[in-house]
């Protein structure tokens, strides 16, 4: 018996050193980082004329790409997760295929889909839109590399939603939109915001295809590549910072928040 | 006035429904697990479709099988369901999920809950409720929704039994003061008879008889009513069964009004009853249980009380015949 416990103490102990090198590898990066910036560096890159920009590029897009995939990802994640949709596994299949695919492979793709020479980039031009090195064509990259990301969240938030509470609802005499408004979206509201949280950090982050598609105009992560590129690593850092200090406080509110919200229930 | 005359399709058996239910009453649908009583409430409360017929209430037409389109949703009929599963909204307090409906007045809703004894629970969330708390909002929250018929889906079953009860004659009273229809579905004839008017005997899917409460009990039209009802004793002619109550049929001296003599085949004593096998006027067999104040010995001539004892043919598939308890 002791040499038993003995053992399951050591086993025990291994695990959690184990865990520990694991979580300490994980959050290596974000240490080097503030130990490689001096605050000086910081104000001196944020000092820059324009320094500012690609920030708000960044916020502005991502805020736009995030209203879409929440106005288009929502009902979609919803009709999915109560199996509401012919062929349940080809709708998963298409919200999967974009998070498979390398961002790189989405941005050439994109090119060849709604690119100004294709027939949806001339119909784009009617509406004085072009996909490629605007604005627009900045949101749409960020959109295709972080859509999954939300849709997959959000079905799995609503999957817990119990229908015998939709029912219940209507039973009582509320109509199918109002049911959604104050039963589903409560009730899945944590598992949506920790969605929408992950949603925005890749949105924000979204690279591989921005830099195919959407050169122009800056955001912070090509903002980072550039000066990477022209003027090396140390005055690419305090870029990163930034980003990081603007993409991971919504992640990290929306975890807290949702944590406690699902105490409640 | 409800007005139901459908079918709905299930897997095994239809379940067809023609019943009528005057504003005011209520009406007790007693049946045996799977007889489609829940299918049942299920069409009048909207959530199914029929494949069959129409439902109306009042001047409304609620369901139809021909238009199924227009079929009104569940909370525009006018038709509530109180289930077993009390279905209480975890992120609304006790008070929010009793003034849950569509223009429920909270003032109401805090009455309702304190006459319920929910006074101290009211701005609490269900999460940490009992099972008769719930319920009991459960059974406020359906209070507080106007409608005018009001479908009870064995509400109270999980509960102990005196505990159920008394929420039971909790809604009784309360539909009698605002004169709203009700249909209880209950496979214990105690219940349906404390609750209802009327009583409804639902076997799969068919509706076998209905009428008032005793007179079910006192004239079963079917073998399977008289199960359902309580009888437990078949005795055999060939062609028909005699049903026997075991709170009906009794042994008697032959002087004390006995009016079926029976031959002792076998007994075996169960508890405080006794297993007989008898042959009743010399063409019945079959076994009974019964209360007995003494025992009796193999090839004795007993007799009995059976006052009106109901006699059916004989079902083609003897598939519950001569059993005893």
């Amino acid at each position: 018996m002791a040499m038993h416990g003995a053992g399951v103490r050591v086993s025990t102990g291994a695990a959690l050193v184990g865990a520990l090198i694991v979580w300490v590898a994980l959050l290596g990066p974000f240490i080097t980082l503030l130990a490689h910036l001096t605050p000086a560096s910081v104000v001196s890159a944020l000092s820059q004329p324009g320094a500012f920009q690609p920030l708000l590029t960044s916020v502005t897009a991502s805020l736009v790409a995030l209203a879409v995939i929440l106005l288009l990802g929502t009902p979609l994640a919803y009709l999915m997760a109560r199996g509401r949709l012919p062929f349940l596994r080809i709708w998963e299949a298409g919200v999967i295929l974009p998070l498979l695919t390398p961002p790189l492979v989405i941005g050439l793709l994109l090119i060849f889909m709604v690119g100004p020479a294709t027939p949806i980039g001339a119909a784009l031009s009617h509406l004085n839109l072009t996909a490629s090195d605007t604005f627009f064509a900045l949101v749409v990259a960020e959109i295709y590399e972080s859509v999954p990301f939300y849709v997959l969240g959000a079905m799995a938030a609503f999957a817990t939603v119990d229908p015998a509470l939709e029912q219940a609802a209507a039973l009582l005499g509320d109509g199918p939109w109002r049911t959604w408004r104050r039963v589903t979206v409560p009730l899945a509201a944590p598992g949506l915001a920790n969605a929408l949280a992950v949603t925005w950090a890749r949105a924000m982050g979204a690279f591989g295809a921005v830099l195919i598609i959407a050169y122009h105009p800056f955001g912070l992560p090509m903002q980072i590549w550039v000066t990477l590129q022209e003027t090396g690593l140390s005055s690419a850092l305090p870029y990163a910072l930034v980003l990081l200090v603007v993409a991971l406080p919504l992640p990290v509110a929306a975890y807290i928040w949702s944590a406690h919200a699902r105490r409640r229930l | 006035m409800l007005a139901a005359d459908f079918e709905v399709a299930r897997r095994e058996f239809s379940v067809r429904v023609d019943l009528q239910v005057p504003p005011g009453e209520r009406v007790a649908l007693l049946g045996r697990s799977g007889a489609g009583k829940t299918t049942t409430v299920e069409a009048l409360a909207g959530l199914l479709r029929l494949t069959r017929g129409e439902i109306r209430l009042g001047e409304r037409q609620l369901s139809s099988a021909s238009f199924p389109i227009a079929d009104l949703p569940p909370g525009r009929r006018g038709v509530g369901l109180l289930r077993q599963d009390p279905g209480l909204f975890p992120h609304l307090t006790v008070l929010q999920n009793i003034g849950y409906a569509p223009g429920a007045d909270p003032a109401a809703a805090r009455v309702a809950g304190e006459r319920l004894g929910l006074g101290a629970l009211l701005g609490a969330r269900p999460r940490g409720l009992s099972g008769g708390e719930a319920q009991r909002v459960s059974l406020a929250r359906a209070l507080q929704t106007k409608v005018d018929l009001l479908c009870l889906d064995e509400p109270f079953n999980s509960l102990d039994r005196p505990l159920g009860l008394e929420l039971l004659e909790v809604l009784r009273r309360e539909l009698e003061d605002s004169a709203t229809s009700a249909i209880l579905v209950t496979h214990q004839l105690e219940e349906a008879q404390a609750f209802a008017q009327r009583l409804a005997v639902l076997h799969r899917g068919e509706i076998l008889q209905v009428g008032h409460p005793r007179e079910l009990v006192l004239r079963p039209a079917s073998r399977e009513v008289a199960e359902l009802v309580g009888y437990r004793g078949w005795l055999s002619s060939g062609a028909q069964t005699m049903a026997l109550h075991p709170d009906r049929v009794y042994p008697v001296g032959a002087e004390d009004g006995g009016e079926i003599s029976a031959r002792v085949l076998g007994m075996v004593p169960q508890g405080a009853r006794i297993e007989l096998e008898l042959e009743a006027e010399g063409r019945w067999r079959g076994r009974f249980r019964c209360r007995s104040d003494r025992s009796a010995t193999i090839g004795e001539l007993m007799w009995f009380a059976a006052p009106g004892a109901p006699i059916f043919p004989t079902a083609e598939e003897p598939g519950t015949a001569l059993r005893g308890g």
